[in-house]
């Protein structure tokens, strides 16, 4: 219990500040809402014109920025990123800071097992991450009633949209956690966690490019992409179950792997 | 010198991770393009979409079927990509000493703080001017596959340039911060922050036209692709604040570290 206090404590700043980082983004984008709507009213008779199968090969074909939630999926991508970095971040920090920081030496000896080391340490990163999670659905559904203007939105979609956000921070931060333990020694963070979270990130824009299913679909982006929920008022489960069996299967191994490490220490 | 030849080395591998992820970008980027090269229809889609839209995506102002175009839209990844690069390596170069407690050796050499500084600059623009060569290379000889015409190399050429200026202001920000933090441990992620903050700030500065001040304040707007490729120059005033940030922060950093109070 103790250490799990002490590792939330740690991260409740930094929990803190992506939390206002991301309430910011979301009030600042749809503060340029109703501008937008306007125009896209018009563009979105308009391109009910074109063929279809154009509009896909574009990713335009759910795109729709005159609605609210149309344009809540083009925001909440950004937030997408925000979180996937610092979900990448808790996992890939939480077991190699103590070796980075010399403090294994410390922990270690403790009369805890490995196991319930990397338990409460997991629990700990992962209620930061809650800590989030809930602020990004207070900050969406605050900002939407700010701006709506008495237009009206799916309630149920918005809900199954940010019902994703859970599985979308587990994901990075088990797949952070598990590279870290692979990796002899972690020297700094945040080099690989951006390029974790914008590998995935950049995968999923050539997705989107042109819409043929190839590699993208290991990016959590493409798996939970708003757009889709929003338009087809359900997930995409084939493709967000790559996601769960990636989370089902980093857990168990970063036990494994964590209670075989050679963990470096002092002397 | 040994320094800098030292800091080549140590950050080689970094480099090549860096130039595989660009060298995989533009071959992924140009296979997605082959599905618009040359195609009308696309072009008219493009027509329709909302400026503010394609302004925040950078695609308004291209003929995305065309090669020119294509680049176009994608110098802004590529200039997020170095940008990260360069701001990682800036910020890096110098607080790692200190995260890897080598500090002690470094400065016990009978060189002084600000010949360190020097070198240790001087060897991570290197590698950001290998990395700039790399993706004017890449995107020289994928290209080809496409029969570009001369403007296209002179566009080519003339973007990494600019962007390799992008990389040196992201650099010396880097440098600052890793000099100036308190906490050698954060000037990675106030650096990152940095840089994501203004990328976002691009990308909101095109939304709305009251918005349009905020282009001064990230270096991702100083180099306006369109204005290179039609007109082959850039606002002069973006010159001169982004050289006012690499001196300002360049001495900043010469300043404060020769006073700094070394975590050993």
């Amino acid at each position: 219990m103790n250490i799990f206090f002490h590792e939330f404590k740690s991260y409740l700043k930094s929990a803190g500040i992506w939390s206002v980082a991301i309430f910011l983004i979301i009030l600042i984008y749809f503060s340029a809402f109703n501008t937008i709507a306007v125009e896209a009213e018009d563009i979105t008779r308009l391109m009910s014109s074109f063929p279809e199968e154009l509009l896909i090969a574009f990713g335009m074909n759910n795109m729709n920025f005159g609605t609210l939630l149309g344009f809540f999926g083009a925001v909440f991508l950004f937030c997408q990123i925000c979180l996937a970095i610092q979900a990448s971040n808790y996992g890939f920090s939480m077991l190699s800071i103590e070796e980075r920081e010399l403090t294994a030496d410390f922990l270690l000896p403790k009369p805890i097992s490995r196991g319930k080391i990397l338990t409460a340490k997991l629990l700990a990163a992962f209620l930061a991450l809650t800590v989030t999670n809930l602020s990004v659905w207070v900050s969406s559904f605050f900002v939407i009633n700010l701006v709506r203007d008495g237009r009206d939105y799916d309630t149920n979609a918005l809900v199954m949209v940010l019902g994703t956000v859970v599985i979308f921070q587990l994901f990075f931060l088990a797949v952070g956690m598990v590279i870290s333990l692979l990796m002899k020694r972690v020297r700094s963070v945040i080099p690989l966690s951006m390029a974790l979270a914008f590998g995935m990130y950049i995968l999923n824009i050539f997705g989107n490019m042109l819409g043929e299913n190839t590699f993208e679909v290991i990016s959590p982006f493409t798996q939970f992409d708003p757009n889709y929920i929003i338009n087809n008022g359900s997930y995409n489960y084939p493709l967000a179950m790559i996601s769960v069996s990636v989370i089902l299967i980093a857990i168990p191994a970063s036990y494994l792997l964590y209670q075989k490490r050679n963990v470096a220490s002092a002397v | 010198m040994r320094i800098y030849f030292r800091e080549l080395k140590a950050n080689f591998k970094s480099l090549l991770i860096y130039c595989g992820i660009v060298v995989f970008f533009v071959v992924v980027g140009f296979s997605k393009f082959s599905g618009y090269a040359e195609n009308p229809e696309i072009l008219q889609v493009l027509d329709a979409m909302p400026a503010a839209m394609l302004d925040s995506f950078n695609m308004n102002a291209f003929n995305l079927t065309t090669v020119v175009g294509f680049f176009g839209v994608m110098y802004a990844f590529m200039g997020l990509i170095l940008g990260i690069a360069a701001v990682m390596w800036g910020s890096d170069i110098i607080s790692k000493e200190e995260r890897d407690k080598t500090v002690e050796f470094a400065l016990t050499l009978p060189v002084k703080r600000s010949t360190l500084i020097t070198a240790k600059t001087a060897a991570a623009f290197t590698n950001c001017l290998i990395l700039a060569l790399v993706t004017w290379g890449m995107n020289w000889v994928v290209a080809g596959n496409y029969n570009p015409d001369q403007e296209y190399y002179r566009f080519l050429t003339q973007g990494m340039t600019v962007l390799v200026l992008l990389q040196f202001i992201f650099l010396s920000i880097g440098v600052f911060l890793g000099s100036v933090m308190k906490q050698h441990k954060r000037a990675g992620s106030v650096a990152i922050s940095i840089l994501l903050g203004t990328y976002f700030l691009s990308v909101i500065a095109g939304l709305k036209e009251e918005w349009d001040f905020l282009k001064y304040l990230t270096p991702f707007k100083y180099f306006d692709p369109s204005l290179i490729l039609h007109e082959s120059r850039i606002e002069p005033v973006y010159l001169w604040i982004s050289l006012g940030i690499i001196i300002v922060s360049l001495a900043g950093a010469y300043i404060t570290y020769s006073r700094r109070d070394l975590y050993i």
